[in-house]
Formats: C-alpha cells, sequence, structure tokens
C-alpha cells in the first residue's frame, strides 16, 4: 500500500488500536470511533489521526469522520452485532469501496460472508494458521475475501 | 537496554533531525542572494550570508550523518520540544550573523533583529534605509519561514519522523486532517496561496516587486518588518492599506478556519468561536480608537478612520504594521492597542498573544459560571464551542491548561515590562513595548531603539522567543534536558567509581 488511504477504524481495542498506528505510520489517514475515550490510550505516538468519541452505529458519528470519503472502513469492536450492523452500514448506505469486519462467532461469520461483506473470523483465521504451520493446508479461509 | 542507553539513542535521534532543521536554514539563508540578480554591486556582501550559511550546513550535514536513524523515528512531544528549541536556537544564531558586518549591529542587536524575524513580531533596530536589499530580503524570508514554522516547512519538505510529537511541539496543535504529513502540506500549500496572494494583491495597487515582497511576506506571517522607516505609512494610500488589511487577517487565521473556508464550509467557519471574537473586537476597537484618540489628532475624518483601522487591525493580528506613530496617542487609543496585543490572533495560525481561541474559552467559562449560579443546584451545565467542523462540550482538562497558560502569559507580562521599567523607560511605553514583543505583534512607541539598554534588548527577546513557542513547550523542555543531563552524569560519576 504505497498510495494514500483514507480508513476509518471503529473499536479502539487491541486490533482496532494496533491497526490504527500502523496505519497512521505508513501515512494514510486514519479516524478512529470509540465509545470509551479512555481506549484512545492505546494508540502510540505513530499515530497522527483523529479520534473520535462516539457510537460506531450511529449514522451522525459515522458521518463525522466523513465515511463517505473512506477507502476502508474496519469494524472491530468488542460485539459482533456492533461489528456487522457497523459493516453493512459502511457497505450498502456509505458504499465504502473496502470493509473489513471481524466477527467472533463462526457461525454468525459465515451468515455474514452471505451477506457480502469481507470478515474475519479469529477463531477460523486461527484454525487454519494452525493447520498451515503444520502442513495440512486446505481448508475453508477465516480471512476468505469474497464479495 | 538500560535507562542510559535509551536516552542516547532517543538523543542520536533528535540531534539528526535537529541537523536536517539546520541544513533547511541554510538553504534559506541563500535566498537572498537572489537579489543580486537586479542589484549585482551588491554582491560585496554576499560573503555575510554564505559564510554562515556552509557553517550552518557543515554542522548539519554531520549531525544528520553521524546520528542518522534507521527508517523514520518515532518522537514524543517532548523529544519534539528539545528539536524545536535546539533548531530555533540554532536558527536565530545563524541568522543573527549576517545583521553584525551588513548591517553593522552589535550581538545584541543582531539577536534581537533575529528574533523579532523568526518569531514574527516586527521590532527592529536596524536603520532600513542604509542596508543593502539583501539584508532587507533576509529579513522578510525570516518572518516568512517563521510564520510556517521550521517543523512544519521540514515535514512538508523533507523526510521526518513519524507522528504528530514535533508539529505539537512547535504549537500546531489543531489537525487538518487525520495524517500529520498531509495536514502540516496543506497548511503550506495555503500558506503558498496566501503568499501569491499577497505579492500579487501589492504588485497591482502599485508597489514595485520588491516592496510587495517585503510587505506581503512579513504580512501573511503577521510579522510586520518594512522595508521603511515610518512602515505602512510611507504610501499613506488606502488601496495598499486594504491590502495588508485582507492579508493580516488572512494571516491571523487558525489554518483549519483557513481550509474550511477553502472548502466552502461557510457554516463551521461562521459558527467558529475565534471568529466571532473577531468580529467583535475589530469593530468595537476601532470605534473606540475612533473616538478617543483618532477623530481629535487627525483633522481629515477619512484618515482619521483609516488610521484607527489599520491599527488596531495590526495590533489585534499581532502583525505590526504602522500608518502612525504613537508619540501623539493618548491613553484611552494606547490602552486599546495593548489589550488588542495582549489577546492576539488565532490559535494555530502565524500570529501570537494569548490567542483568541483561548480568550473565548475563558469568556465562556466565567458566563457558564455566572449562568450556574441563577439555576437549581443540581442543574448541570454544559458548554458547547465549534472547533473546526466539531461541536465539542468544553472539559475541564482544557479549561485548566488555559487557565495555567493565561496565568503564565500574565505573571510574564508583569515580570517584562517591570525589567523594561527598570533600564529607564517610562510605565505606558514599558507596558506597550512588552506586551507588544510577548505577543509578537512588533507595534512600537520608541523603547526599540538602536541606543536601547541591552537588558531591555535581551527581555525582549526572551519574551518574543517565549511568546512565539508557547511557553510550556519551552518550559517543560529545558525540564526535560535538565533531568536528562542529572540522569547521565550520575550514571558516568557511578561508573567511575
Amino acid at each position: 500500500m504505497s498510495a494514500h488511504h483514507y480508513v476509518v477504524i471503529v473499536g479502539c481495542g487491541q486490533t482496532g488500536s494496533r491497526l490504527a498506528n500502523r496505519l497512521s505510520a505508513q501515512g494514510q489517514s486514519v479516524v478512529v470511533i470509540d465509545r470509551r475515550p479512555e481506549s484512545f490510550a492505546a494508540l502510540s505516538l505513530e499515530f497522527s489521526g483523529f479520534s473520535l468519541e462516539g457510537d460506531g452505529t450511529d449514522s451522525a458519528c459515522l458521518e463525522q469522520a466523513k465515511i463517505g470519503q473512506a477507502d476502508l472502513v474496519v469494524a472491530a469492536t468488542r460485539e459482533d452485532a456492533v461489528n456487522m450492523m457497523v459493516a453493512q452500514l459502511a457497505h450498502r448506505v456509505y458504499r465504502v469501496p473496502r470493509v473489513v469486519a471481524r466477527v467472533f462467532h463462526p457461525e454468525r461469520a459465515s451468515f455474514c460472508r452471505e451477506l457480502g461483506l469481507t470478515t474475519i473470523c479469529p477463531a477460523d483465521a486461527t484454525a487454519d494458521a494452525v493447520l498451515g504451520l503444520v502442513g495440512f493446508g486446505n481448508s475453508s479461509c477465516g480471512c476468505r475475501e469474497d464479495s | 537496554m538500560n535507562r542510559i542507553e535509551f536516552l542516547a539513542s532517543r538523543y542520536r535521534a533528535i540531534l539528526a533531525y535537529t541537523g536536517l532543521m539546520f541544513l533547511l536554514v541554510a538553504g534559506l539563508m541563500l535566498t537572498p542572494l537572489l537579489v543580486l540578480v537586479a542589484w549585482p554591486d551588491e554582491a560585496v556582501q554576499a560573503a555575510c550570508f554564505i559564510v554562515p550559511a556552509v557553517v550552518m550546513a557543515g554542522a548539519g550535514w554531520i549531525l544528520w550523518r553521524m546520528f542518522r536513524p534507521r527508517g523514520a523515528a518515532v518522537l514524543s512531544a517532548a523529544e519534539g520540544g528539545v528539536i524545536v528549541l535546539m533548531s530555533w536556537s540554532g536558527a536565530i544564531f545563524a541568522s543573527a550573523m549576517p545583521f553584525i558586518p551588513a548591517a553593522s549591529l552589535n550581538l545584541t542587536q543582531a539577536v534581537f533583529e533575529a528574533v523579532s524575524g523568526w518569531t514574527t513580531t516586527g521590532l527592529s533596530v536596524v536603520d532600513v534605509t542604509q542596508v543593502s536589499h539583501m539584508v532587507l530580503l533576509w529579513r522578510s524570508m525570516m518572518q516568512l519561514a517563521g510564520g510556517a514554522g521550521l517543523v512544519v516547512i521540514m515535514l512538508a519538505a523533507l523526510a521526518g519522523p513519524i507522528g504528530p510529537g514535533l508539529s505539537i511541539a512547535e504549537g500546531r496543535t489543531d489537525q487538518l486532517v487525520p495524517q500529520v504529513r498531509r495536514s502540516v502540506r496543506l497548511v503550506v500549500l495555503i500558506y503558498g496561496i496566501y503568499m501569491v496572494l499577497g505579492v500579487g494583491g501589492l504588485r497591482l495597487v502599485g508597489l514595485t516587486w520588491f516592496d510587495a515582497v517585503n510587505h506581503a511576506f512579513p504580512a501573511i506571517s503577521t510579522g510586520g518588518f518594512s522595508s521603511y522607516p515610518d512602515s505602512v505609512g510611507h504610501w499613506d494610500r488606502p488601496l495598499v492599506e486594504g491590502v495588508l488589511i485582507g492579508l493580516m487577517i488572512l494571516g491571523n487565521l487558525n489554518f483549519l478556519t483557513a481550509y474550511l473556508l477553502l472548502r466552502g464550509r461557510l457554516r463551521s467557519v461562521v459558527r467558529n468561536g475565534e471568529i466571532r471574537l473577531m468580529a467583535l473586537l475589530i469593530p468595537v476597537s476601532a470605534v473606540v480608537a475612533y473616538l478617543a484618540t483618532c477623530r481629535a489628532l487627525y483633522p481629515a475624518p477619512w484618515k482619521a478612520v483609516r488610521v484607527a483601522v489599520f491599527e488596531t487591525i495590526s495590533a489585534l493580528t499581532t502583525t505590526g504594521f504602522q500608518t502612525v506613530t504613537y508619540g501623539s496617542w493618548n491613553g484611552p487609543g494606547v490602552w486599546v492597542l495593548i489589550v488588542l496585543m495582549l489577546i492576539g490572533g488565532g490559535v494555530c495560525s502565524t500570529a501570537g498573544g494569548i490567542k483568541q481561541y483561548r480568550v473565548h474559552l475563558l469568556f465562556r467559562v466565567m458566563l457558564g459560571e455566572l449562568r450556574r449560579l441563577l439555576l437549581p443546584r443540581s442543574a448541570v451545565v454544559s458548554e458547547p464551542l465549534w472547533q473546526g467542523e466539531y461541536k465539542v462540550f468544553l472539559q475541564d482538562a482544557q479549561i485548566r491548561q488555559v487557565v495555567a497558560f493565561v496565568c503564565l502569559y500574565l505573571s510574564t507580562y508583569a515580570v517584562g515590562s517591570l525589567l523594561l521599567m527598570m533600564t529607564g523607560s517610562a510605565l505606558e511605553p514599558a507596558l506597550f513595548e512588552f506586551a507588544s514583543a510577548l505577543g509578537t505583534v512588533g507595534l512600537s512607541v520608541g523603547v526599540t531603539a538602536r541606543g536601547a539598554h541591552p537588558v531591555a534588548l535581551w527581555t525582549m527577546s526572551t519574551g518574543m522567543f517565549l511568546g512565539r513557542l508557547e511557553f510550556v513547550v519551552i518550559l517543560v523542555t529545558l525540564i526535560k534536558l535538565g533531568r536528562d543531563f542529572q540522569q547521565a552524569v550520575r550514571f558516568t560519576s557511578r561508573n567511575r567509581v
């Protein structure tokens, strides 16, 4: 990724904050949304984006983050339902070109994929990684990209 | 890695970036040579600029080569503060050097002139009728670069550390877009637009190219150096004053506000507290200055109105262009200018002073407290403010910071003006001149002069430096340097035993 991208990340937990720090250090424009302002403490010195206190399922909040301009939206809160909701909003309503949702529950994750959302399921991803590590590849991919 | 090794690695990165800034300053110091195209006979003075530039470039190159970090380093705001303090001090001393031979100043006067340039103040001890075009252009270039800030120029033009630490340390707290590097480039772009508008505008109203450059650069950087001893009063033409008023107001705008304006977000601009405060302050103070002072002093009514408007805007935007001298101004007029100079321009702009944002915030806090007294005890009062495009509610932490800053500012003002009085100024000129220095304004009632007491000049130099870099950074950086030094000393002495 050498070109410039505008990224909105919903949820500033361990995943969201790491992603935000790395993208910001790369030179991307990053806006992080979280309900609790304390969670922004996880953002490092590399982070030079904006942090927005608010509810990621609230369209006013998403619009304040200028989601309409976004090239990528990542939904990484700790709630599957919130992530699915945010991802659908970004995909359907705001027509964001790339949307990634993290969904913990594998069944919900496959349902999400049926809706046409790029979905990462940590459980599937770990299983894949283990299988790949021991050389028994061939399985359904945890971070399959279908849209 | 123990604490000392860690410190050493941090300071290596700090020195490397300081070196990079030195290289930038060296490059800037060569720009006055451009006037040789038009005035080749001034080549005798070229060495005054080339020698310090070469020394600066050499120092910068050595630092950068020796300590260059692998990849881009990540700096905290405190570490950014060390870079800002060292590179600004280096830039000021290097920039003072040409004045010693080329404008026949002593070291104190030369440093004063350089500080006044880089901090975009505009108080001057150079006799502008006697010096070469090169010196005049150099004064304007210092203001142009000082207005944007060394960090902003470096981050926009060259590689730099990752993260917002460095630009925060230079007082650029508002970011335009969610990536510091792009934000900084936008600032330089907006500044470039001002520059073109300024030079073009002044050229259109009939100034020569050289005069246009030497008044456009100081106007947009709210600096206020002029190449004439009677400043803008030299022309005494309404059109010139009109263009300069426009440029000064642009220069005093928060870059975030300017960005919104550029993108046509007029609603967000109109809702902004700084804009509202400015829209109130300028007419009110111009009317007071007109009624109390100018009406009696200048017989032609049109002239009196022009003077009242121009001087108040020049004071509030902390530019420091003058169309008249204040020797004959009475109490109310001088008072209006002092108050405006203390308030100053927009936060995150090229202007100085306490800043309109802080004054507006304190005013809102005061109103909120009054309202609270009239409401039931359990009522929750929240004060909304518009910042950029967002509505935010006043946080206690914000209020604390602002109160601490204003307290520090006013205490420094008290001490500095006392020092000026102890070197022989009367009360009124001392209060005026130090408000002007601390707010990086540049209006003068005559305390600033070649013959001024060295202590007075150093006091004002310190005031300008503190005012431009917003106190807190300098204080925190000095404390950090002291602590780190103490640790290093303790470590080496323990090793020796």
